[in-house]
Formats: C-alpha cells, structure tokens, sequence
C-alpha cells in the first residue's frame, strides 16, 4: 500500500511553464476566494462598499465588518489550510504512506489536551492558543524522542510510535471531555472540530507558510526521490537522515501554529496533497507549493459558507470542508482510473 | 334480627366506602413535565434531584430535609452542596442512586439519560420528571413537587411569591420604552438564546426586545458580524462563575456599537438566571434594573 499513490506519475516532470501557468491559476483561484469570503457574510455589504473598504474607503461599519472580522478571518482561513495541506503533503513523503495527515503522529491531540485543559482552567483565548501550542510541541517533542530511541530509525517505527502516542492523547481528551462540566462542552467540541471564530492575528502562520513554501521548494528533488524510498535515495546520494528529520520537525511546526490558529480542522491536511497529485502528478516541487494555494482556497471557501449557510447562526468549518472535498475527491479517484 | 341485618350490611358497606374514599384522599397525584401522572400513596419520605435546578426547586418547596441525593453541581443552597452525589446529570451512578433506596426520583426531561430513567421505572421507582419553560411553569414546580412531599402549603407560599413578584415586574414594565438587548450565553463559540427560552422571556418581561430572539433554535451560535448589524443597546453577559468581566471587555474592541458608545455593558450572574428555579425571580429583577439604568442613558 505504502507508495501506491505516491508513485511519481506518468504525466513526467512539468516545464518551467506549465508550473508557472498551475500556480498561476491557482493563485487567481484563491484570490477569487478571498474575495467571495470578505464580500460575504451574515451582514449585507454591497460588494462595491467592500471593495472600497480594502482601498481605505467605506463607512465606519462596512470598515469595522470587513477589516476587523471579515479580513483576518479569511486570511487565517487561507493560511491554516495552506500550512495542514503543504503539512500533509510532507507527512505523506516522510512516511511513505498515502493515509498519513498532519495529526497522524499524535500532534492534533497533544494541542487538544492543551487547548482543553486551558479552557477547564478557564483561560482567555490567547492563553488557550499558547496552551495548544505548547501541548502540539511536547507532542512532537515526546515522538521525536520515542522514535529516536537508541538508533535504529525507521518511517514505520516513527509512524507507529506517532500512532500509538496519538491514541494515547485521545484517551486524554474523551478524560477530560468526560470530566468536564456540560456548559464548557460546546466550546471544546467546536474547538475539537476546528473553529475559526475566534482566529485573530493571520500574521504568524501566515509569515510560516510563505517561509516554509520558500524552503521546501529548493528541496523538491530531493523529496521526489525521498517519496520512493529511503534506500534509493541514500543511493543517489541523498543525505536521508537529515532530510527526514527536517520534513518532521517543519511538517510539525506548520502543523502547530495551524492546529493553535483555528483547532483541529481535518480532510485539509490528509486529501489536499492526493487531489493535486491525482490532477498534476507527483512532482513535490509544483505539489508543495500548489497544496499551499489549493489549501487555503478550500478552507477559506469551506469557512465562508459555515458562517453563512444558516446565518447568523454558524457551522463547524470542518464539517463543510469534508462536504465539498469528499465528491471532489471521489470524482477524481473514479476519474483516474 | 332478619331485619336488622341489611342494616348491618349497610352500616359495613358504608364503613368500606369511607376508608376506600380516605386511601384516594391520601393518595397524592401530579402530573410531570413529561405528560406522565405520577401517584404517591404516603408523601415522599427519600428523594433523589437528578439536576440542579430540580434541587433548588425541592428545597424552595419546603422539601429540602426529604433530599437525599443530589447530583454535580448541585450547588444551591448551600446545604444542598454537603448532601451525598450520585454522579453528574448527564451520567448517573445508578448503583448508587438505587442502594439509597429512594421513593422518588425528580429527574431532568432533557437533561438526563432516558435509557437510565426507564431503568429506574422499571425497578419499580417513581420518576417525576421537570423542566419548567415558562414562569407558570417554574410556579407548578413547586406546588407539584411540595404536593408530592407532603409540603404543600409551603409550595404554595413559594409559589404565589413568585408569581406575585414576577406579576410586579410585568406591571411596572409593561409600558416602559422597548431596549433592543443581546444576551451573551457563551462567548466561545458565541452562543445566544431566543424567545422561547426563560431568559428571552425574563429580557421581554422587562420591556427589552432579544435582537435574536426570532430565530429558530433555543440556544442559537451567532457570529460577531451579526451582532454588529442587529446593534443592541444594551448587551448582558452570564457565562462563567459569578463575576466575569472579560466577556464584556471583549466588546470594547466594537466602539461603534451602541452599548459599548454607552457603557450598557451589564453582567448578571448566571446562577440567578440560567436556573429554571424561584431565583430566576431576582436575576429578572436585576436584568429590569439593568435595562432602566440603560434607558437612563439614552
């Protein structure tokens, strides 16, 4: 199974052009996206008031709903599902394993058992963010110990040392969800599920997704022969160890700062990178960079029609991007064949 | 003698009739929230509240001494947070409830699990189930549950206060000028009510109009924009604990809403309002107070 869907397709290697044109075009697709998320909300702003607001015009309430709610909602939005997909691109090539996402090594939940335990305490939004964080890095810390153990290193002892820490944490959170009094739940489930209510700041994981697409993009060649094996790259010289290493550690930090933005959003992470290949083939070099895009722009879409399907009332944002990939996915699957 | 008999007969006939109607006398019958009679031949001596605010109501009704079990968060008044608890609303020791022996458990329609409700019926324990949704209902509660005990002249004293105060309220704001109010549930996610719920109808009883009291659900997630178009004038948070300012320093963050132009940024503490018991009759007071002081403003 490992490798199946991670075979470097026939459709080669893309030109200079056709990367370029791929980006392109997925790049308009998001900035149409941004623009759909900030013209639309549970309030009615005239689309020409909006758009006058984002070049400093419009009236003291179009300003205040698009640049202080709208704006920073859409463009963490943007950035969560930029940093899950490139995330779970990068899972997918360490582990060599196609059901691999960014939680799969127990991530998500070592920043649930923060976020949650913040809330118990009852703790501001900001210290619940901090908590999540810290709880997402001891998680990749606590695997990146286990893993390392006394030498011999494999992607399966990590993915089972992830897997297994990650049931673990999932013990934690049904403890203290079960533990909890019932008035706090609703908070704990949305967070749960991925919320982005309460996202403010896009800055931080925003600065990350444009620094890590720089960082990986030079190292694409080295993960195309890294995706189809550690023996073969270490043939072709590929300095395997510590490549993998790096992929784990930025797969995680990326991972981090999207789970302390907006909770733990699933599907992004785990069905963006194999969408793309089904479309564009397997190429890390146009796939990373083109998983930050689509990423976002499925996110910020999904986000945009939770607040507004039964507005004001509000969905849980991980539920309508699971709605909209699924069919996508399941189409292009049959598609393939 | 032949003749005398019938008399006798009579007489005996009579007897039976006049202890069988004296047993029906006794026999104490209500009927629940739940649209079940519940029927008690002696007063309940051992009683079991299954939620929070159903402990509230026994004790208001006079029945406090009968509690014997209470559950999480039980804590009002405050004798009631030292008696024995028989595990949270939502998931019941039931070893422990039945080992207690009860003659009547108050259980919770919504709030508690049907499966262990039906298994305490079945082993032969009345459930009288509450969840009052109106301010009559709240009043019934407690005559029902004081009838069910045996207290029934102190149920309706606590009855008729609530009433009468509630009825004061209704009379002095009824004409007052409307107050377009927010109430803040939860903050994260933002939660709100509508008018169906208690509070929606504590907040018109005072002459305020819940900016979301129309929609659909009884306890409705909003977002942020929404309530910046509907605009209050007056928000009111409850939440957490009993003195929680954060919620309404948030809102300052929106200068250009009214209540925050003019400070009519109140918090009421939940227990008084969020608790379907006689105190919802001082957390009303308190929200009328606030929505005069707002009307101040103006």
């Amino acid at each position: 199974m490992a490798g199946a869907s991670l075979r470097v397709c026939a459709h080669g290697h893309p030109t200079l052009g056709q990367l370029a044109l791929t980006l392109g075009l997925l790049a308009a697709a998001a900035l149409a996206a941004l623009i759909v998320a900030v013209a639309l909300g549970s309030a009615a702003v005239p689309l020409t008031d909006s758009l006058a607001v984002l070049v400093g015009g419009g009236d003291d309430m179009s300003r205040t709903l698009i640049l202080e709610l709208r704006l920073p909602r859409a463009l963490a939005a943007f950035a969560t599902g930029g940093l899950l997909a490139v995330a779970g691109a990068l899972m997918q090539v360490l582990l060599r394993n196609p059901l691999a996402d960014p939680y799969v090594l127990g991530l998500s939940g070592g920043a649930a058992v923060g976020a949650l335990l913040a809330m118990l305490a009852g703790l501001g939004s900001a210290l619940v963010s901090g908590s999540a964080f810290v709880g997402a890095l001891t998680a990749t810390l606590l695997v990146f110990g286990l893993a390392h153990g006394t030498g011999s290193w494999t992607p399966s002892r990590l993915l089972l040392t992830g897997v297994v820490v990650a049931s673990g944490w999932g013990a934690v959170i049904t403890l203290i969800l079960s533990l909890s009094p019932a008035r706090q739940l609703p908070g704990m489930l949305y967070w749960l599920m991925g919320d982005l209510a309460h996202a403010r700041g896009p800055g931080v994981a925003l600065g990350l997704l444009v620094l890590v697409c720089l960082l990986v993009v030079p190292l694409g060649r080295s993960l195309n022969v890294l995706a189809r094996g550690g023996l073969q790259a270490a043939a072709l010289g590929v300095p395997v160890r510590r490549l993998e290493w790096l992929v784990y550690l930025l797969a995680s930090l990326m991972t981090a700062v999207a789970v302390t933005t907006a909770g733990s959003i699933g599907f992004v992470g785990l069905v963006v990178p194999h969408l793309l290949r089904l479309v564009l083939g397997n190429d890390q070099r146009l796939i990373l960079p083109a998983c930050a895009l689509a990423g976002g722009t499925l996110l910020v879409l999904a986000d945009t029609l939770a607040r507004t399907v039964i507005a004001p009332e509000q969905l849980p944002v991980g539920v309508i991007t699971a709605l909209l990939g699924v069919p996508v996915f399941l189409f292009l699957l049959h598609r393939s064949r | 003698m032949t003749q005398r008999l019938p008399g006798v007969v009579g007489l005996l006939l009579m007897l039976m009739a006049g202890l069988v109607e004296q047993a029906a006398a006794d026999e104490a019958c209500a009927i629940d929230d739940a649209e079940q009679e519940i029927c008690l031949t002696v007063p309940a001596e051992r009683i079991v509240a299954l939620s929070p605010g159903a402990t509230e109501l026994l004790f208001a009704a006079g029945a406090g001494e009968q509690v014997v079990a209470v559950v999480d968060h039980s804590d009002y008044p405050p004798e009631a947070s030292e008696l024995p608890l028989v595990g949270s609303h939502d998931r019941l020791d039931l070893e422990r409830l039945v080992a207690l022996q009860p003659d009547l458990v108050i259980g919770w329609v919504t709030g508690n699990p049907a499966g262990q409700m039906e298994r305490l019926e079945r082993l032969g324990i009345p459930v009288f189930r509450i969840e009052p949704r109106t301010f009559e209902g709240i009043a019934t509660a407690l005559e029902r549950l004081a009838l069910l005990a045996g207290r029934e002249a102190q149920g309706r004293l606590a009855a008729e206060r609530f009433r009468q105060g509630l009825a004061e309220l209704a009379a002095r704001y009824a004409d007052a000028p409307p107050v377009p109010v927010f109430y803040q549930v939860w903050d994260s996610p933002l939660m709100t009510v509508n008018d169906e719920h208690l509070i929606g109808k504590v907040v018109t009883l005072c002459g305020g109009v819940n900016v979301f009291g129309g929609l659909a659900r009884l306890v409705p997630r909003i977002d942020e924009e929404a309530l910046l178009v509907a605009d209050p004038e007056v928000i009111l948070a409850g939440g957490r604990g009993e003195a929680n300012r954060r919620w309404l320093e948030d809102w300052q963050r929106f200068p250009e809403l009214t209540a925050v132009a003019r400070d009519n940024l109140f918090f009421i503490p939940p227990s008084l309002l969020q608790r379907p018991t006689p105190r919802l009759l001082e957390g009303s007071r308190r929200l009328c107070d606030r929505l005069e002081v707002a009307r101040g403003r103006r």
